[in-house]
């Protein structure tokens, strides 16, 4: 019998459907993956299984019987556990806290820190449970998720987009975790990812899920990566060409002709205490630079510094030759610099205004009729999805929040575009839209720098790429010249 | 009279000008803690020192009017609640609309709450040192205060835990008038012995500002009370000292302090995260 069925869901937003008469079976002892393509309606599916979200239609069953969900406990209470895409932390408590949020009953922290010791050891998850999470890497935040979710004993747990934060290794990790629980313990696992390579590797059945819909179920061992891949976006894709947004290491990375000219953005000796110590780094038009490394090694930093949200220490930033005042706040914007942050959540957006105020945002003009087409071009040259121009940007998907922030930048006709893991959180789709926005980009002249820790994505997508760590650039090369190897060493040997 | 003398008066009256804010701040710093920045404080302390008087001199018992005080702080605190953390109405507004409203009441009815025959009574001070450790505990200990705290830090990830953080800052705000009220009614019954018109004169902004001079931690904000307090204390004994300063302008002296405290002293490092931010989702 199935651990979790769902009969028949339909969720709809206004006029978006997010899910459209799902039915899916999780079994125990499986790792189930759910693929699809931004928007298709994964987290709110999930989002109604835990009760945050009600659903318009359809049963829900744990094994065999209907059952209401009327809020997380409920679920809790079902022996269902999640592990948010977006990290159900709070950031100034500390881990045992954290951990026992949602319980009832009188604290016990002596129990408390035992017991995630003793979860910890179980699953191989360390972690110190005094720590401030808000402290912590992504890794370690997420094995927080997952003790808080496991010391409950769940029978089946869901997982959406668990490693589109992690590095390589630290994914590697989690599911050697997840397929120990699964073969010894019998739970059952969903795990939501946008990595092909991943699902393949991971998975034991995988449900595919276009616009609200199931469009294809498999065995994992039944079915490839294409396939997938096919589904998934509805249309052909290339495995080739478009292999990093697919998560995919590509085969051979494409010599392309060398590109000789002055650098458009010009850093030296980019000094901020502790995290840069002195970053020289130069991006020419027409090309994409890739700055890889594991995370914790400057990279965010970096980020910050180019988004102005940081003043360095020392150091220059040269925008066609001239060097920009730092501290004054907007130079690198009116200098032409444009940029997609990191945390599109906090820096990029203002998610509580409508779609159209975020795309016009940087627009000197305040005639609202101007702003509204201007928005609306924007909107459809860049295929954002939206209920309407006018609802908050917090309702759309990761993917089309990303686009009004890279349309709104665009619309500026930077001389320099930089994006900060551009693809944390996106499927293959909208990373495939975004990888091919980046490549028109540098080929209309622009100079475009990839700051990212995913491997598959410098790799298939820079023409250059320089590696930073322990925020220094431990070494620079052409893409043709790079493998996966030698790129490793770079970020191994100096770092930490 | 000796320096020595001086001092101890000044300071002994400090310590009975800073309990009422203590007790005010008690509930303030709770309430904050759960993502209320609650400017109701000022009604709560007012409302409660005029319905204190008006019930002790009812019924003639100190206990029933600092009784009375509680109760009208708490119900302004759920009314506050209600509307802010219920009906989603903006709560600076609820805020400005309770302090104008209170503040107007007590005014047109002043004339039921008639001076107290008796003299003033000071022992409820003590229990401050019941209320702190209680406090203390339940924001830093109890499960209680540990969804307060996370209701205030990260409203969207404690619902997403389970946590009905519309209903914890309610309940933060009772908590808090109830304080207030306390510290309301003590200010009129066990120190002056009468409500005067406006009688609290902004000393719940002072504890506002208490607890941001704090840096949203309780012991901090004890200490930002007391040295109000003795501002306070100061002020009124400057006079008696042989010190003549315009009063209108000594008046604000505890205010202006308040602020240059605030300047150099308060850090943000521990402000909730959240405080402030309405959480809309539903009525939960
Ligand atoms: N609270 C909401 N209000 C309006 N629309 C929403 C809301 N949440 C999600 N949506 C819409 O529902 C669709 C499915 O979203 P989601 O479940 O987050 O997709 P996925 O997780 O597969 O990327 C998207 O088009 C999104 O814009
Ligand atoms: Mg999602």
């Amino acid at each position: 019998m199935s651990a979790l069925t769902l009969r028949a869901v339909s969720k709809r937003y206004g006029t978006v459907v997010a899910c459209d008469g799902v039915d899916l079976d999780i079994d125990p002892g499986e790792i189930h993956g759910l693929l699809g393509e931004n928007g298709a309606g994964k987290s709110t599916l999930m989002r109604i299984l835990f009760g945050l979200e009600t659903r318009d239609a359809g049963t829900v069953l744990r094994d065999g019987e209907p059952v209401r969900i009327a809020g997380p406990q409920d679920a809790a209470a079902l022996g269902l556990g999640m592990v948010h895409q977006h990290f159900s932390l709070i950031d100034p408590l500390p881990v045992w806290e954290n951990v026992i949020l949602g319980d009832t009953g009188r604290i016990r922290r002596a129990a408390a820190q035992a017991e995630i010791h003793a979860v910890a050891q179980r699953y191989g998850l360390p972690i110190d449970p005094l720590a401030i999470v808000g402290t912590l890497s992504a890794g370690e935040r997420q094995r927080v998720e997952l003790i808080k979710c496991l010391r409950r004993d769940p029978g089946v747990l869901i997982l959406d987009e668990p490693t589109s934060v992690l590095t390589r290794a630290e994914s590697a990790e989690l599911f050697a975790v997840l397929r120990r629980m699964v073969r010894s313990e019998r739970r059952a696992v969903v795990l939501i990812s946008h990595k092909l390579a991943e699902i393949a590797a991971a998975t034991d059945r995988v449900t595919v899920l276009r616009r609200g819909r199931v469009v294809f179920r498999s065995a994992t061992r039944d079915t490839d990566v294409a396939e997938l891949a096919r589904q998934m976006v509805g249309r052909d894709v290339s495995l080739g060409a478009e292999a990093a947004a697919l998560g995919l290491l590509p085969a051979t990375p494409e010599a392309e002709s060398e590109v000789d000219q002055t650098p458009a953005m010009r850093l030296r000796g980019l000094v901020v205490r502790p995290f840069l110590n002195g970053v020289d780094l130069d991006v020419r038009p027409g090309e994409i630079t890739g700055l890889y490394g594991a995370e914790g090694n400057g990279q965010t930093v970096l980020g910050d510094v180019l988004s102005g949200l940081i003043v360095p220490d020392a150091g220059i930033v040269e925008l066609s030759g001239v060097p920009v005042a730092l501290k004054r706040p907007g130079a690198l914007h009116r200098a032409g610099l444009g940029i997609v942050p990191e945390d599109r959540h906090r820096a990029g957006v203002v998610l509580d205004l409508s779609v159209a105020a975020n795309l016009v945002m940087k627009d000197p003009v305040l005639n609202r009729r101007r702003l509204r087409r201007t928005a609306q071009g924007l909107a459809e040259e860049f295929g954002i999805v939206a209920a309407s121009l006018d609802a908050p940007l917090r309702t759309l998907s990761g993917g089309n929040q990303q686009r009004v922030v890279l349309a709104r930048e665009l619309s500026a006709h930077p001389k320099v575009l930089v994006v900060a893991q551009p693809s944390h959180g996106l499927d293959v789709g909208a990373a495939e839209d975004l990888y091919s926005r980046l490549r028109s980009c540098a080929r209309d002249g622009v100079a475009v720098l990839l700051i990212s820790t995913e491997i598959e994505e410098v790799l298939g997508l820079t023409d250059r790429i320089a590696v930073i760590a322990s925020g220094r650039i431990a070494g620079e090369m052409r893409t043709a010249d790079a493998t996966a190897e030698r790129l490793g060493l770079l970020v191994g040997g100096v770092a930490r | 009279m000796s320096l020595a003398g001086d001092i101890e008066t000044v300071l002994s009256s400090g310590v009975r000008l800073a309990a009422p804010l203590a007790f005010a701040a008690c509930g303030e710093y709770l309430a904050e803690r759960a993502g209320t920045l609650n400017i109701s404080v000022e009604a709560m302390m007012l409302g409660a020192a005029f319905g204190a008087v008006a019930v002790a001199g009812l019924t003639g018992s100190g206990i029933a009017g600092l009784l009375a005080g509680v109760l009208i702080g708490a119900l302004i605190g759920l009314v506050h609640g209600v509307l802010a953390h219920g009906l989603a109405v903006n709560t600076f507004v609820v805020g400005l609309v309770l302090n104008a409203l209170v503040l107007g009441l007590t005014s047109y009815l002043i004339a039921t709450a008639a001076p107290l025959s008796r003299p003033p009574e000071r022992w409820p001070l003590y229990s401050l040192l019941a209320i702190v450790p209680l406090t203390w505990w339940l924001v830093g200990r109890s499960r209680w205060g540990l969804e307060l705290r996370a209701a205030g830090e990260n409203p969207q990830a404690a619902a997403m835990t389970g946590i009905r953080v519309n209903l914890r800052r309610r309940q933060a705000l009772l908590w808090c008038g109830a304080l207030s009220g306390l510290g309301g009614a003590y200010l009129a019954v066990g120190e002056v012995g009468s409500f005067n018109q406006n009688m609290t004169a902004g000393r719940g902004y002072l504890v506002i500002a208490a607890v941001i001079f704090g840096g949203w931690r309780l012991a901090r904000t004890l200490v930002g009370c007391a040295l109000f307090g003795l501002a306070d204390a100061l002020r009124l004994a400057l006079p008696a000292l042989g010190v003549t300063l315009n009063s209108q302008l000594l008046i604000s002296a505890p205010y202006l302090l308040a602020l240059l405290a605030m300047l150099l002293f308060a850090s943000r490092h521990n402000q909730p995260q959240a405080l402030g931010r309405p959480f809309p989702r539903g009525g939960a």
